[in-house]
């Protein structure tokens, strides 16, 4: 069953469905979900297959439970402080990692201060099957770049991954949203968790309680429930 | 033979079916917020629900982690409402153990366990009304909860039970069928490459209709697997309708890694 990948975009697909190529000379960036074997291209996850000119196709899929990958930033609760190393829970099948020394300015006398039940902004540096995953809270160039320790006060909540994503895409209609309805500061994790902040303990909770629910709404719905959400807000 | 005449003469049986029709099918998935995989079944009378956890961290004893796959933990318990009579021991008795004993089994062979190691992967099942087919409904409630939770599988793992009575075989037996004291066997298979996951008879049989029999039960679970795959396409169509219409673009790094500032401070 070899169809043309560029019919298939915007349709539901399954694991096991097998795309060839019209002409040897189409080059295709495979996106999460996809995956080459030899001279096709198999689907690994189901969901719905996007396209992005020119040429990377990926498999949009829902998930609620995180699986850690290199690169993604995530938000981790500091669990255990052992020795050199901090454990943090990021919600997935092991504790991860992160070394002391992994944030910005920091030296072996130098360390920086982090408790046991902190909220760490941080990035996968090291996340595969087959080893511990480890994080780090700054770029290759020794910089924070905005990660690290942060939340004091805050509410922390989980939504799915599917949401996380939209909220993260760069013209998130979500976000403009919420946007007018009140000021808020908002920290977004890939790995579904998500952190408000707002002036008061009523726009925190209100402003959890839409994330959560504006996720199975259609487009009309949640502007709908949003501009109720503002018009009422105090 | 006394008692309930499980095949008429015009060859129906005892709820109208013909000996090999399968009893109605009808599930949902993505029915419970709180776990990462969930689906509920209905088989004729027969109603499962399927709760699954994971992968996660190994709890409880640390030993049971393995170094190179998953942990399976399965229950498998009834509701105490479930039967004729009011069940007193849910959970625990000596059947349950071995159901749970015997999902672990099929999925063991089905997940892809090789993807996370030191992990644990937890399966819930439970039965809310019981007419017979219990193994079965609980295994295709899981494998529906299974692919909800995004856990990979070799393939679905689709179950059905099978009797013989009077030389003809009878595929998804009800209650009465299997308490009548004839055989049932039940099979459960990965359709698509025709393996058998666990095959289970506690009846006696003649060796001649031992093949029949398995035909008859693999396919019933062929016939069931069509019905699962629909299943799973409508329902991911139903949730993909909710984020069709957002279009959602990627940056150019071709994996979901977003490079945007952490903390979006608005106003």
């Amino acid at each position: 069953m070899a169809d043309c990948l560029k019919d298939k975009v915007g349709s539901v697909l399954l694991p096991g469905d097998i795309f060839s190529f019209e002409s040897k000379e189409e080059k295709v960036i495979c996106g999460p979900g996809l995956r080459r074997n030899g001279d096709e291209i198999l689907v690994c996850k189901s969901g719905i297959l996007r396209h992005k000119q020119p040429n990377m196709y990926w498999i949009d899929s829902q998930q609620k439970r995180y699986v850690p990958a290199k690169g993604e930033s995530v938000i981790g609760i500091v669990t255990v402080k052992s020795g050199d190393v901090f454990k943090v829970d990021v919600g997935g099948s092991e504790l991860a990692s992160l070394s002391y020394l992994a944030f910005e300015g920091a030296t072996k006398r130098n360390r920086p201060n982090v408790q046991v039940g902190d909220l760490v902004y941080a990035q996968f540096l090291i996340a595969n099957k087959d080893m511990e995953p480890e994080l780090v809270c700054m770029d290759s160039c020794g910089r924070a770049n905005g990660m690290g320790v942060f939340g004091t006060g805050g509410l922390l909540f989980r939504v799915s991954l599917g949401l996380v994503r939209r909220l993260l895409a760069p013209q998130s209609e979500l976000v403009k949203e919420l946007d007018r309805a009140f000021p808020f500061e908002m920290v977004v994790g890939l790995n579904g968790r998500v952190w408000v902040k707002a002036q008061s303990t009523q726009h925190m909770l209100i402003l959890a309680s839409l994330l959560e629910t504006c996720e199975n709404m259609t487009a009309p719905q949640r502007q709908a429930l949003f501009r109720k959400v503002a018009h009422s807000a105090p | 033979m006394a008692g309930l005449e499980l095949l008429s003469d015009q060859g129906y049986r005892v709820d109208g079916r013909k000996p090999s029709e399968l009893r109605k099918v009808q599930a949902r998935m993505g029915v419970f917020a709180q776990a990462d995989g969930s689906a509920y079944i209905e088989q004729g009378n027969t109603k499962a629900l399927a709760v699954v956890y994971g992968p996660h961290e190994v709890r409880g004893s640390r030993s049971r982690t393995l170094h190179d796959r998953a942990v399976i933990n399965c229950q498998y318990s009834m509701a105490t409402f479930s039967t004729a009579e009011r069940k007193r021991r849910p959970h625990g008795d000596r059947k349950s153990s071995e159901m749970s004993l015997h999902l672990k089994q099929t999925f063991e062979a089905a997940v892809l366990t090789q993807l996370y190691p030191r992990s644990q992967i937890d399966i819930y099942v439970k039965i809310l009304q019981s007419d017979g087919g219990n193994y079965s409904a609980c295994v295709n409630a899981a494998t529906l909860a299974v692919i909800d939770a995004g856990i990979p599988m070799r393939d679905y793992v689709c179950a059905c039970s099978a009797g013989f009575v009077e030389d003809t075989p009878l595929a998804d037996l009800c209650h009465a069928e299997e308490s009548g004291g004839g055989t049932s066997l039940a099979l459960a298979l990965l359709p698509r490459g025709g393996q058998i996951a666990l095959l289970q008879m506690d009846a006696r049989l003649h060796q001649d209709h031992l093949d029949t029999l398995i035909e008859a039960a693999m396919t019933a679970c062929k016939g069931l697997s069509d019905v699962l795959d629909s299943v799973v396409r409508q329902h991911l169509q139903e949730v993909s309708v909710l984020t069709r219409d957002l279009g959602v673009c990627f940056s150019a790094s071709p994996c979901i890694s977003v490079r945007k500032p952490p903390a979006l401070y608005l106003l």
